[in-house]
Order: C-alpha cells, then sequence, then structure tokens
C-alpha cells in the first residue's frame, strides 16, 4: 500500500511541475511579444487576454453548441471509421495474401491528406454535415486498420493452433481468439486516430457548417479576434484531453481482462 | 451447373443495396420542377455577400414565393466555386472572372445574371510605411485574394501605368526596384501578414480593409472605385441548366436580389446591424466594423486635404460600396481585355480566344436583370445612372498616380 501512495505522489508531483513550467512559458513569451507596440494586436495570445476570454466563451451558449456539433462529427467520423476499419484490419492481420494485396493501397492511400478528400466529399456526399463525416473517417481509418492488423498479428501462433485443436470453429475463433488478443492494439489506433481526428476537425469544419469548433476558429480569425482563438484552442486542448483519458481508462480496463484471460 | 444459393442471394442483394445507396448520394436536385426547387444560396463572408444575404434576412426571396433554408457560409472562394459546380448550391456570387474561368476553361455552363455589387475594395498598407501611391510600390510585396479577381487585375493595370512589372515568383528571391511580387493569400491571413510584415500591402474586398483600419491601425492607400468608377467585383451567377429550364424561378431570384440591392443603398446602416453578429450572425464581423465597411468614404477622413489622401477623385460621389445590378456591357469589355494582359498562375490561354462581345451574349444573361430592374422603378432608383441611357455607360478609369 505504502509503495502504491509514494509512486501517487510522485506522480502528482511531476504532472503538476510540467504544467507550471508550461504555463512559466506561455507567460514569459506573452510578455516578450507584449514588448513590441507593433505587435499590440495580437495582445490577445497573452495569458490574462486570453484567460479572460476563456471565461466569457463558458458563460455563451454559442460555444457549448459548438462543442456539441463537434464531438458528434468526431463521434460518426470516428464510428464509420471503427466499423469499417477493424474487419479490414482483422481481415488484413489473419490473411497473409490479403495483407500483401493492400499494402500498397493502403501505404499510397494514407499519405493522402484528408484535405485533399474536400472537393471529393462535396461531390459525392448530399451535405456539407456528412461530407466532414467522410473527411475524419478518411483520416482516421488508416490507423485503426494498421493497428487491428498489427494486433492480430502479434497473436501467438500456437494459442490458434491450441484452440482449433479443441474444435473451435470460424466464429469462436474470431470472436474469442483473434478479437481479445487484438484489443489493446485496437485501442491505441483508436487513440491515435482520435488524436488525429480532433486535429483536422478544425480545417475539415472550413466547409458550409454553421457551428462548430473549427467554425469558431475561423470566425475569430476572419475578425482578428486572437484571445477568442487562444481561448478556444485551449477549450480544444481540454477536450482532446478528456476524450484520450477516457480512451486510456477504456485501454486499463481491455488490458487488465486480457491480462485475466491469458494468466 | 451452379446452385443458386443463399449466399448468392445474399451477396445479390447487398449489391443492389449498395448501388441504389451510391446512387442515393449522386441525387441531382435540378431535376425537380420549378416549384419544388429549393434556393440553396452560398456565400462567403464578405460584404459582398450583402445583396443575397438581405434578400434573405428581409424575405424578399420568401415573398416572391420562394423556398430557401439560411445561406451557407463557406471561407473561400475554391471550396464555394466545388460546391456550386457540385450543386450543393444553385446561386451563389462570385468574383467577375470565376465563371468566365468556369464557362470557358472548365466548360461548365453557367451563367452571370447580374452584378452583386460595385466598388468596395481598396488597397491597404501600414499606417508607418511610406507608400502613398502605385509608383512606391516598386520592389514591394503584395497579396491579392484570387488570381481570377478583379482585385489581381486592377493592382497589375495600376502598376504598369505606374511603371512598374508585375511579378509572381518566391518571397525570398531578389526583386528588382521596378518589380512588384504578387501572391495568393486568403483574406483572414492578410491583416496578421501586413502587420508581421511578411507583405506590404494587400488589395482585398470589404470589410478586410475596415477591419485592419480599426484593428491594427492600418491605412488605405486607395479606394478600387476611385480608380475605376463604379467598377463591378462579384456577379450573381446560377447554373445554365437551371435557367433555361426554370426561367420563372430565376426571374423571381433576379427580383429579390435586385430589391435587396435597392434597399441596401437607402439603408446602410440597417444592413450593417442586421448582418452582424449581433444580429443574425450572417456575418461573423460586429456591426462597428460592418458599418465603417459599408458606410465610411467621408472626404473628410480620405480625402484630399486628409493625411490619408486616398480619395482623389471626389467630384465622382461615390460610397465606399455601391450595390447596382445591371452588368454593362463596356466593363465586360474592359475586364476581358485587361484580363488578357493579367499575369496569373495557371494557364490563362483560352483567354486569347475569347471576345468581348461574343462572351456579352454567352455569358451574362441580362433579360432576368432589365426585367427586374424595370419593375422596381427603372435605372433611375439606383447610384449613379446616365439617365439620357441607362443601359450603357462610358467607363471611366483614371488611376491619377
Amino acid at each position: 500500500m505504502n509503495q502504491k501512495k509514494i509512486l501517487f505522489q510522485q506522480k502528482l508531483f511531476y504532472s503538476t511541475a510540467g504544467c507550471l513550467i508550461f504555463l512559466a512559458i506561455w507567460v514569459i513569451l506573452g510578455y516578450i511579444l507584449l514588448k513590441y507596440p507593433d505587435y499590440s494586436q495580437f495582445y490577445g495570445f497573452h495569458p490574462l487576454a486570453t484567460i479572460k476570454a476563456f471565461y466569457h466563451l463558458l458563460y455563451s451558449p454559442h460555444f457549448w453548441d459548438a462543442v456539441i456539433a463537434s464531438l458528434r462529427r468526431v463521434f460518426f467520423g470516428l464510428s464509420f471509421a471503427f466499423i469499417v476499419g477493424v474487419p479490414v484490419g482483422l481481415l488484413i492481420g489473419y490473411y497473409d495474401s490479403i495483407w500483401m494485396m493492400t499494402n500498397i493501397p493502403i501505404q499510397f492511400l494514407r499519405m493522402i491528406s484528408p484535405l485533399s478528400w474536400m472537393p471529393i466529399a462535396i461531390l459525392i456526399l448530399p451535405s456539407f454535415e456528412k461530407a466532414i463525416y467522410f473527411l475524419i473517417t478518411m483520416a482516421c481509418i488508416w490507423p485503426i486498420i494498421l493497428s487491428t492488423a498489427q494486433g492480430v498479428n502479434r497473436m501467438n501462433p500456437q494459442i490458434l493452433a491450441m484452440a482449433k485443436n479443441q474444435g473451435a470453429n470460424d466464429i469462436q475463433l474470431v470472436f474469442k481468439v483473434v478479437l481479445p488478443t487484438a484489443v489493446p492494439s485496437i485501442i491505441v489506433g483508436l487513440r491515435m486516430a482520435l488524436g488525429i481526428s480532433w486535429i483536422i476537425l478544425v480545417p475539415a469544419e472550413f466547409l458550409g457548417i454553421s457551428s462548430g469548433l473549427g467554425y469558431s476558429i475561423n470566425d475569430a480569425r476572419d475578425t482578428l479576434e486572437y484571445d477568442r482563438l487562444l481561448a478556444l484552442v485551449i477549450a480544444i486542448g481540454f477536450i482532446g484531453l478528456f476524450l484520450d483519458t477516457s480512451v486510456r481508462l477504456l485501454e486499463k480496463q481491455s488490458d487488465l481482462r486480457y491480462i485475466m484471460r491469458i494468466g | 451447373m451452379n446452385k443458386y444459393t443463399r449466399r448468392d442471394f445474399i451477396r445479390t442483394t447487398s449489391k443492389m443495396i449498395g448501388v441504389a445507396g451510391a446512387g442515393s448520394a449522386f441525387y441531382i436536385p435540378e431535376l425537380l420542377s420549378a416549384e419544388q426547387q429549393t434556393l440553396r444560396i452560398g456565400y462567403l463572408p464578405i460584404i459582398d455577400s450583402a445583396p443575397l444575404l438581405i434578400a434573405y434576412a428581409n424575405g424578399y426571396f420568401q415573398d416572391e414565393g420562394l423556398k430557401l433554408a439560411r445561406p451557407r457560409m463557406i471561407r473561400s472562394w475554391s471550396t464555394l466555386s466545388e460546391s456550386f459546380m457540385a450543386n450543393k448550391f444553385n446561386l451563389v456570387h462570385l468574383l467577375f472572372p470565376i465563371p468566365l474561368w468556369m464557362r470557358y476553361q472548365n466548360r461548365i455552363p453557367v451563367k452571370i445574371l447580374a452584378w452583386d455589387h460595385t466598388n468596395g475594395s481598396a488597397i491597404t498598407v501600414r499606417a508607418d510605411s511610406e507608400i502613398h501611391g502605385f509608383s512606391d510600390l516598386g520592389g514591394k510585396q503584395i497579396a491579392v485574394p484570387y488570381w481570377y479577381s478583379m482585385h489581381n487585375t486592377i493592382i497589375q493595370m495600376g502598376l504598369r501605368k505606374a511603371g512598374l512589372t508585375p511579378v509572381i515568383q518566391p518571397q525570398n528571391k531578389r526583386l528588382e526596384k521596378n518589380q512588384v511580387n504578387l501572391f495568393v493569400l486568403s483574406p483572414p491571413q492578410m491583416a496578421p501578414a501586413l502587420l508581421g510584415k511578411k507583405i506590404d500591402g494587400y488589395i482585398v474586398a470589404e470589410p478586410f480593409n475596415a477591419l485592419a483600419e480599426l484593428k491594427i491601425k492600418a491605412r488605405i492607400m486607395r479606394f478600387v472605385g476611385d480608380i475605376w468608377k463604379n467598377h463591378p467585383c462579384c456577379v450573381v451567377v446560377m447554373k445554365e441548366a437551371l435557367v433555361k429550364k426554370s426561367p420563372v424561378f430565376t426571374a423571381k431570384v433576379v427580383h429579390a436580389v435586385a430589391r435587396a440591392q435597392l434597399w441596401i443603398n437607402h439603408n446602410r446602416e440597417k444592413t450593417a446591424k442586421i448582418l452582424s453578429r449581433e444580429e443574425t450572425r450572417l456575418l461573423p464581423q460586429s456591426y462597428r466594423i460592418l458599418h465603417h465597411a459599408l458606410n465610411e468614404y467621408s472626404t473628410d477622413m480620405y480625402g484630399i486635404d486628409s493625411p490619408i489622401h486616398a480619395i482623389r477623385h471626389p467630384e465622382w460621389k461615390l460610397n465606399r460600396v455601391d450595390f447596382q445590378p445591371y452588368p454593362y456591357p463596356s466593363a465586360t469589355h474592359v475586364i476581358l481585355n485587361e484580363m488578357k494582359k493579367t499575369l496569373v498562375e495557371g494557364n490563362s490561354q483560352f483567354l486569347n480566344q475569347l471576345d468581348p462581345t461574343f462572351i456579352e451574349k454567352d455569358l451574362i444573361e441580362k433579360r432576368f436583370v432589365k426585367e427586374a430592374i424595370n419593375n422596381l422603378g427603372g435605372m433611375s432608383k439606383f447610384p449613379h445612372m446616365d439617365l439620357t441611357s441607362p443601359w450603357e455607360r462610358e467607363e471611366i478609369i483614371d488611376f491619377a498616380i
């Protein structure tokens, strides 16, 4: 018990120190910026102005509408990527022939910046909202496919042989052996995909929608309101942190179950 | 000997569902009849969009019996053009050269139905810079909003008039004293770039000049309207197929837009208020900035005796932005001829084969706008019309360098 307490205290200490150092650097940079009267317009980037703007943001209903709209887009985009990506990843990881067939096309497609898909998205999707889902899916599907495939690959072939020996049919193999083994890798892929989706949300919301965090950031740029811009950036950072932490809790859960199953 | 198994059945049905699903994504709204046609408007968050937005906000489209949803804001000309070409919108405002490019280079049949506005652009520089006229632009970096824009054409006209050579080259390449380097920046990036000394000036539509004046203490070098009297900038565009198939729909649309332009001319403060973020949020800017962008054109501030000296033709009695719909043929001639001399990125060879008189009839559809103007009381209702010959005018271009 004592060891756990010490570990926790260490973690608290180091993470607090890290945040404080980060804040200090920001304040120093802000101070340096202020020294130049020419850059007075960029005063908005100073921590004090930003905190004030952040406070106003929390009280504005538009902001919360924007959060919901953006979360919705990330949710749908990631879900499509997950629903399509995991089965494809499983197939690729399990069958060598499929891996050899899809390797080059996937490497090619994943290098295409999701924003280059914009004209195509506009053309084939019936609405801008769905076009944004498409862009997010196109960005997020690759890490999910690749990490799922890797998760399957990592599996010990002896376990597979053992299960087959004990009379497992195809369905049971997939759901009781292959999938649980791949889950830790899938979750790693999900975390990466989450990060990517959050990043391309802002440029993706360049399309014709009327609310969202990226939309609000574009508004702030269009009106040269940099304090609001930075406040939005901080809000986005917090939300992203929250989402990532939630997925990591999921990861811990699945890791525990995996360990219990093997041990 | 093929047994039609359950597997085959599932495969076939899922293929059918897939095709149907993909097909519905290519849903082409144009096939609806005129009565069911919904007006889908796309716009950029600049003052140029005011006629379309006010026609929506004041209910003019609805008065004509048209069905429409709230106009959609797009952030860049490329995305707006792509969405228009993909039929996400059936009514947009575009920079004058864009439909020209669409129709004659990309072979997409579009029609210009009316002018969206005149004037409303300016060249902005830093307050502390030594630039007071075109001849001071030698060796400088100037940003334009889009290659296929009136702004690019006019600034190059001015540079050549001052004996300078416009070039397009990387920013860090050496620039001679008689050369001026041009490149494209999106309007919201122009003010920060000016402030950060990445560019020495830019030419753009309002409200980005007003924004720079009010927020970073920039200075207007010249107003473009003060150079080319009542020049066109944006135009109202629809697809030719829609215009041909639904002339009644088109007439209603043009009528509503012209009515909005008339209203804006007489209700400028109200326009700024309605469109601002404090009311409909159709434009993200605040009332103060929109008001400045629409109305601030006083000789006290910009006239000959002022330090800014941006207005050199006070006798033209213009406004900072004016709204009138009639597409004067003489302006089309000037634009096309000047565009042939304008330096752009991309292949503009096709321009050399175009004849202004041909374009007049082929690209621009004047009957709807003429009918709309007559219904509203004639051209005398709009500013700066020569009553003796309302459908023609002489283009007056004077750089007053």
